[in-house]
């Protein structure tokens, strides 16, 4: 739908867009801070319930952003229950023990602020944000959204049928529909492999019931972080977080567990049919966690590759050959797997040489190593751009909390600063070798075929 | 080449007491026209460094459409002294990030970058705003890339192509009826000269506004500014645009049949901009209708009678030229787009009639001012405000607006809905499904 920057302005869109496959934070190129010296990005503490609580304090703009992130995600739905979580997510806001959806809008909506949820392949967020004369209120409506969520079975019904429409028109979409065809290759047989958003068919399946159980079982406050950013400091942060979460109780059982993702037998090829003037290549496959000491050659590599303006890809398929407007790769960790992704849109009579010329750009990053130019200026975008990832605070807060729930410590971005800078040509061409095989990964194609 | 500057400083006259950010900014007029906007934003090391053309697609004519965004694509492109991609390398190899963006009235660029780079972006953009090589072998393979990317928008996006249909039936007189990335056609034609030509007249210090906010001292940035901005000489003043769009006489339609999944419901009236006295309540009205979801089209339309998927309306406020106000809605499956017609049209209806309610009213604005706090948070976000309000006549009014928007009353939007909705004045494009 036309929002007033789609209808008065064209951007470049040089930059990289977010997709279904990609994360949802800026951490895949994202990670170091601009001094080593400089303070700690957050105060973290373990309340005695199991809830980490992280807080950082800008008081120069009078507003505060809070992520409460539950350990919820699409990876857990049941095999034939795809869609549980993200409607799960969609039902959390629409009414507590206090309040029904609609009155949960309007009273933060009267203050300028929002409440959300979002459901991603590993949590689901509330995210929150209020002028700091709101917090208390805003405070107020997400800890009745996270502990006391009634999931109104009329709220259910409506959350059902408006996903299948979405599910329906997303349909129109190339890239979406790349994506999500792509990410079932790429998982085949992990829970990764199916949409967050299920299918119209398995969303039609659901139940309140199916909704009351997912959420009773894995919100819990062990494995729940929060972060509190913005006009605000540490102790009162403490205190108003304590005073309405502390006592959420742990239950006895552990939390569930998942299974690492595996690669498939085999990469794949899929075509799907669309009357469209131009065709989506969509390359991937499965690559390595934020965990990995691969990850920073991998995502120096990415870069070389097709991360920004300067690299191989834009220069060839788009600078040289004015075969594309948008041509990138991209890395996307999650907690359980992640992958590696090369995307470009094209005229239907030039896929075979976009193929080909990915293809060999592929390849040729493991056989010879990258120029001492391409890889310092990669590591110096990686390493300098970070400040830009963290100049608000709903994107500090954004950070901590995917920080904390892949286990990378609040030290990541020093520790990313401090790894990309030591990443050498020989470093990445091994990565490269050992990732970046063209036979490995599969590939969607969307668009007009023969 | 070289010009002496005398520098005309002109600090906001705003009293100091006011905690608003205009009272801060650093303003000031160079010799040759530049315009000059400095915020010093000392909460992270990096810089916002804008520069806005007031050139956009308002300002082409039948025939080379899309040239304004066509040049835009070029400005990184290179120069005499810094070649072809070499923009792009810099910027990142310093950890910056880039990008512009071409509208109906401006042409924008940005560095995002570490502060102590701020030498290199200044040197730069002041670079590219003369020096332009505009190769014509790059010309000719980034016209593909524009073909590509209209495409991508429009060809293969049924909103997008849907709006450009809109655009085209409500405006018959004047440029904004055009895309901006403009007719096929037109891309595939136009010429390295007409590109070059537009240049010259567009890219020259008395037709653009830097902006930058940061982790630097304004006297010092302005100082750097004025050095090397300075030897750029005026230019002529670009030519006025005249066109001005006759009052509409009769609704107009457009129905298309595309690839898409659901059917899309546009409505559009002619609306005043900034400079009349009902733009502010549009601007209310606006976020009443489709500001989040307690509004009324989303509580109405999405929730409690679940007619539509999406539906929204959206003021032209910022618009240089009276623009258009639009209205639209996406079916659910199994409901029609007549349905939604009607429903929109019932809502628009309802505002002329039946005054919204105070909490309604306080709402909105609550919501407007928060969102004027919450761009505070982001250097980016501030730079861009600043540009957009110096464009319609100076950045102070950014105070003023907030001053009107509290002063709007219920009245006040019945009357903008009377005087600017009536029926035989609307637009309306319809998409539907290719069975």
């Amino acid at each position: 739908m036309p929002t007033r920057a789609e209808l008065r302005a064209l951007r470049r869109g040089r930059a990289r867009r977010a997709l279904a496959l990609a994360c949802v934070v800026a951490l895949t190129s994202g990670g170091a801070r601009e001094s080593a010296a400089a303070a700690p990005l957050a105060h973290r503490e373990v309340l005695p319930n199991g809830i980490v609580l992280l807080v950082a304090e800008r008081p120069a703009v009078p507003i505060v952003a809070v992520r409460v992130l539950a350990r919820a995600g699409a990876v857990y739905d049941p095999a034939d229950r795809a869609g549980l979580a993200n409607l799960t997510g969609a039902v959390l806001t629409r009414g507590t023990a206090k309040r029904t959806g609609p009155e949960l809008d309007s009273a933060i909506e009267f203050v300028g602020g929002g409440v959300e949820a979002g459901t991603g392949r590993d949590t689901i967020t509330v995210s929150m944000t209020a002028q700091k004369k709101d917090l208390a209120l805003g405070l107020d409506l997400v800890s009745e959204v996270v502990l006391t969520p009634t999931f109104p079975e009329a709220e259910v019904a409506r959350k059902v049928a408006e996903i299948q429409a979405a599910i329906k028109r997303s349909e129109e979409d190339p890239g979406t529909v790349a994506a999500r065809a792509l990410g079932r290759l790429v998982f085949e047989g992990h829970p990764y492999g199916r949409p967050v958003e299920g299918t119209r068919e398995s969303v039609a399946r659901l139940t309140r019931d199916d909704v009351v159980k997912f959420y009773r079982e894995h919100a819990r406050p062990d494995t729940t972080v929060v972060a509190v950013v913005g006009a605000v400091t540490v102790d009162e942060a403490r205190r108003e977080i304590m005073a309405r979460f502390g006592s959420w109780s742990r239950p006895a059982d552990p939390p569930a567990a998942v299974a690492a993702a595996t690669a498939p037998a085999a990469a794949r090829e899929e075509t799907v049919k669309r009357e469209l003037t131009q065709t989506t290549i969509m390359f991937g496959r499965q690559a390595i966690l934020q965990t990995d000491p691969d990850y920073f050659p991998m995502a120096v590599a990415s870069y070389v590759l097709g991360g920004g303006s300067a690299s191989r890809l834009y220069t060839r398929v788009r600078e040289e050959s004015g075969l594309a407007y948008s041509v990138y790769s991209w890395v996307a960790p999650w907690r359980h797997g992640a992958s590696f992704a090369v995307s470009a849109q094209t005229r239907t009579a030039e896929v075979p040489k976009v193929v080909a010329m990915i293809r060999e750009e592929l390849a040729r990053m493991g056989r010879e190593p990258v120029a001492e130019r391409e890889l310092s200026l990669a590591k110096q975008y990686l390493v300098g751009s970070f400040p830009l990832r963290l100049d608000t605070s709903g994107k500090v807060a954004d950070f901590l909390v995917a920080v904390e729930d892949r286990g990378l410590g609040l030290d990541y971005a020093d520790r990313y600063k401090d790894r990309i800078g030591k990443v050498t040509a020989a470093d990445v061409e091994r990565v490269a070798a050992k990732y970046f095989t063209p036979t490995a990964f599969s590939l969607v194609i969307v668009g007009e075929t023969k | 080449m070289r010009i002496a500057i005398p520098l005309l400083l002109i600090v906001s006259l705003l009293a100091p007491s006011s905690a608003r950010a205009a009272d801060r900014v650093v303003a000031a007029t160079l010799d040759n026209g530049l315009r000059v906007l400095l915020l010093e934003d000392q909460r992270s090391p990096i810089v916002s460094f804008q520069v806005w053309y007031r050139v956009g697609s308002r300002n082409e004519h039948r025939g080379s459409t899309g040239i304004a965004h066509f040049l835009e694509h070029l400005m990184f492109k290179g120069t005499p002294s810094h070649g072809p991609k070499q923009f792009a390398r810099l910027v990142e190899q310093n950890g910056g990030q880039d990008n512009a963006f071409t509208s109906q009235d401006v042409t924008s660029y940005y560095v995002d970058i570490a502060a102590d780079k701020l030498d290199l972006v200044i040197d730069l953009e002041a670079d590219r705003m003369q020096n332009l090589l505009l190769d014509p072998k790059e010309i000719t393979s980034e016209r593909e890339v524009v073909i590509e990317e209209r495409r991508t928008r429009t060809e293969d996006d049924p909103s997008g192509f849907l709006g450009e249909e809109v655009s085209s039936i409500a405006f018959k007189a004047h440029p904004y009826g055009a895309p901006i990335i403009g007719w096929m056609d037109d891309i595939k034609r136009v010429t390295p000269e007409e590109i070059r030509a537009f240049y010259k007249t567009y890219y020259v210090p008395n037709n653009a506004i830097v902006v930058a906010v940061g982790a630097f001292r304004a006297a010092d940035a302005l100082e750097k500014i004025k050095k090397r901005f300075g030897r750029l000489p005026r230019g002529k003043v670009p030519p006025p645009m005249l066109a001005v769009e006759p009052t509409q006489n009769g609704e107009r339609r457009v129905v298309v049949r595309k690839q898409a999944e659901l059917p899309i419901v546009y409505m559009a009236w002619h609306v005043p901009n900034q400079k009349s006295d009902d733009a502010v309540a549009l601007e209310v009205l606006s976020t009443i209708l489709s500001g989040g979801r307690a509004s009324r089209l989303y509580r109405d339309l999405v929730y409690q009678r679940q007619l539509a998927l999406e539906a929204g309306g959206d003021n032209a406020y910022f618009s240089i030229d009276p623009n258009l106000f639009w209205f639209w809605a996406t079916p659910m499956p199994g409901q029609t787009p007549e349905k939604l017609e009607t429903e929109l049209s019932a809502h628009m209806e309802r505002l002329k009639t039946e005054p919204v309610t105070d909490e309604e009213l306080a709402r909105a604005k609550n919501q407007i001012e928060a969102a004027f706090v919450y761009q505070e948070d982001s250097v980016h976000q501030r730079a861009s405000l600043l540009a957009r309000f110096e464009l319609l006549g100076g950045f102070a009014l950014k105070d003023s607006f907030l001053a009107k928007v509290r002063a709007v009353t219920a009245a006040d939007l019945a009357r903008a809905a009377r005087t600017w909705f009536a029926p035989e004045k609307k637009s309306v494009g319809v998409l539907l499904p290719k069975s």
